[in-house]
């Protein structure tokens, strides 16, 4: 009978169906809170530092792409106007041709009234035919040849031009190139100019900074790799040839933790040239 | 309300984008945190229970209410009684059973024996389904565990094709690997907490049982040699 009752109770748990309403509502909760109560960044964050060292890149590409935006409508108009040259000499040839050949047909109306009228004078009539269209022919072939000419000289001079004009856009283009070369040599120059500056005071203000071992014989030389960020700190510096003499390497590297942070160009771009620095410090200068 | 909509987006796409296998991880995890958060509040509402009729039985009890009319109540099949009247209930009738042999100390053992072995049934109705609390708090982190690194193993594989690797090839396959680790975490903390709860609260129910037993077992002995 217990065994009974036991079952009876085990099977009357309460809250079954409650506890199962509750276990999904609490996920529901969870879930709403997931989807709507935190913020889900899906947009990367702006403004990064990359975008400073695009800055150095950009002054240089103007200078590159501005020739070709200056050089395009150049072509363009050149491209243009021997068209219209070629379309006269078109709109011309045609012209001739009826100019022409009107008048050798009037001559032949006007000739053949005349004939008409001397009709007896038969045998002496067909020579001077003959010549008459002989004068005609040679007529003719002498305004074809002239026009023939004409259209030559048209087409000559057509060519001429775009000869001159591409020798011109050749010229141009050197120029240009030309140009572009010496600004490119002069930027880098100066970016020269600027590297060795700042490599000299980053070498100065380390000796500055070095407290000489007394007496060592000769002049020996210690050089090290200095590795930096950006900002001028130091991140590492690792021995690359020794001096031979500790006192001195060790002065030398203690010298330039001192000098921390290094005098560094304000241009960002130039800082790859000063990532990996070498010093080479000599024991007398 | 056009940004959340975009968000909540974002969190489903990570979780349909993700790979087969961290897909059904995922869902066994979903299934198993619904499971023990079902048998939490099953054994809450239990536990509660088995509280309060063990409060009102005791209350009763110690009232000076007569043996007799309380086995009677016990005995009924259609009052909904609690653990500890059918402990009594259990050795009050091995005690009435024994009761025309002379030997005390061989009816008290008989009904030591019956009450000990109702309280155990008891004890293991109170504490069934407490061990899958206890196994999924401590496995389903390492369910989930296995999703993450499959996940990142996956997008690990597929950066390998890339001459330019970028955090931004492998963020998202990480991230929808890392919500695996997560939903095995929203598994198992809140099961390991009610484990150890409910484990308390049953040792707390079986010493006062035992006492009880205790007890009983000496106003039965006491009542047989008057």
């Amino acid at each position: 009978m217990s065994v009974m009752v036991l079952r009876n109770s085990s099977r009357n748990e309460p809250g079954l169906f409650l506890a199962g309403v509750l276990a999904l509502l609490v996920h529901v909760v969870f879930a709403v809170f997931m989807f709507f109560g935190l913020n889900w960044k899906s947009l990367p964050p702006e403004g990064l530092v990359v975008d400073l060292w695009q800055d150095w890149s950009q002054p240089v590409q103007p200078v590159v792409k501005q020739p070709p935006l200056k050089k395009e409508p150049v072509p363009s108009e050149p491209a243009q106007q021997p068209k219209p040259t070629q379309q006269f000499v078109q709109e011309k040839s045609p012209l001739p041709e009826i100019a022409s050949s009107p008048p050798p047909k009037k001559p032949d109306i006007v000739r053949k009234e005349k004939s008409e009228k001397p009709e007896p004078v038969t045998a002496k009539e067909p020579p001077q035919e003959t010549q008459r269209k002989h004068e005609l022919e040679k007529r003719e072939e002498r305004e074809l040849e002239k026009q023939r000419k004409k259209e030559e000289a048209v087409i000559a001079e057509a060519k001429r031009l775009q000869r001159e004009e591409t020798l011109q856009r050749q010229r141009e283009q050197e120029v240009l190139v030309a140009q572009r070369e010496a600004q490119q040599a002069a930027e880098r120059a100066r970016i020269m100019d600027e590297i060795a500056k700042y490599r000299t005071m980053i070498l100065a203000k380390v000796r500055s900074r070095i407290v000489m071992p007394p007496d060592l014989p000769g002049n020996p030389m210690t050089e090290f790799d200095v590795t930096l960020l950006p900002g001028g700190d130091i991140l590492d510096v690792q021995l690359r040839r020794s001096s031979g003499y500790a006192s001195f390497d060790s002065a030398v590297e203690r010298a330039v933790f001192l000098s921390e942070p290094l005098p560094l160009p304000s241009n960002p771009a130039l800082f790859k040239e000063f990532r990996n620095l070498n010093v080479t410090v000599h024991y007398h200068e | 309300m056009n940004a959340t909509i975009t968000q909540d987006m974002s969190l489903l796409h990570l979780i349909s984008s993700a790979s087969l296998p961290v897909q059904f991880v995922m869902l066994l995890l979903l299934v198993t945190s619904l499971l023990s958060w079902w048998f939490i509040f099953r054994k809450m509402f239990a536990i509660k229970h088995a509280v309060r009729q063990c409060n009102e039985f005791e209350d009763y009890f110690w009232r000076g209410a007569d043996l007799n009319a309380l086995y009677q109540r016990a005995g009924n099949a259609h009052y909904p009684g609690g653990s500890m009247e059918r402990i009594f209930e259990a050795g009050f009738r091995e005690f009435t059973k024994h009761q025309s042999n002379a030997d005390l100390s061989v009816v008290m053992d008989g009904t030591r024996r019956a009450m000990r072995a109702t309280f155990q049934r008891e004890m293991d109705r109170l504490e069934s389904h407490l061990s899958f609390l206890a196994t999924v708090g401590s496995v389903s982190p390492y369910i989930g565990l296995f999703g993450t690194v499959w996940g990142i193993m996956n997008s690990f594989r597929g950066l390998s094709n890339v001459t330019q690797a970028t955090i931004a090839h492998v963020a998202p396959g990480i991230a929808e690997a890392l919500i695996a680790t997560a939903m095995g975490l929203f598994a198992a903390i809140p099961a390991v907490i009610a484990y150890n709860r409910y484990a308390s609260d049953t040792d707390q129910l079986a010493t006062r049982y035992e006492s009880f037993m205790e007890e009983l077992s000496n106003v039965l002995q006491r009542r047989a040699s008057e």
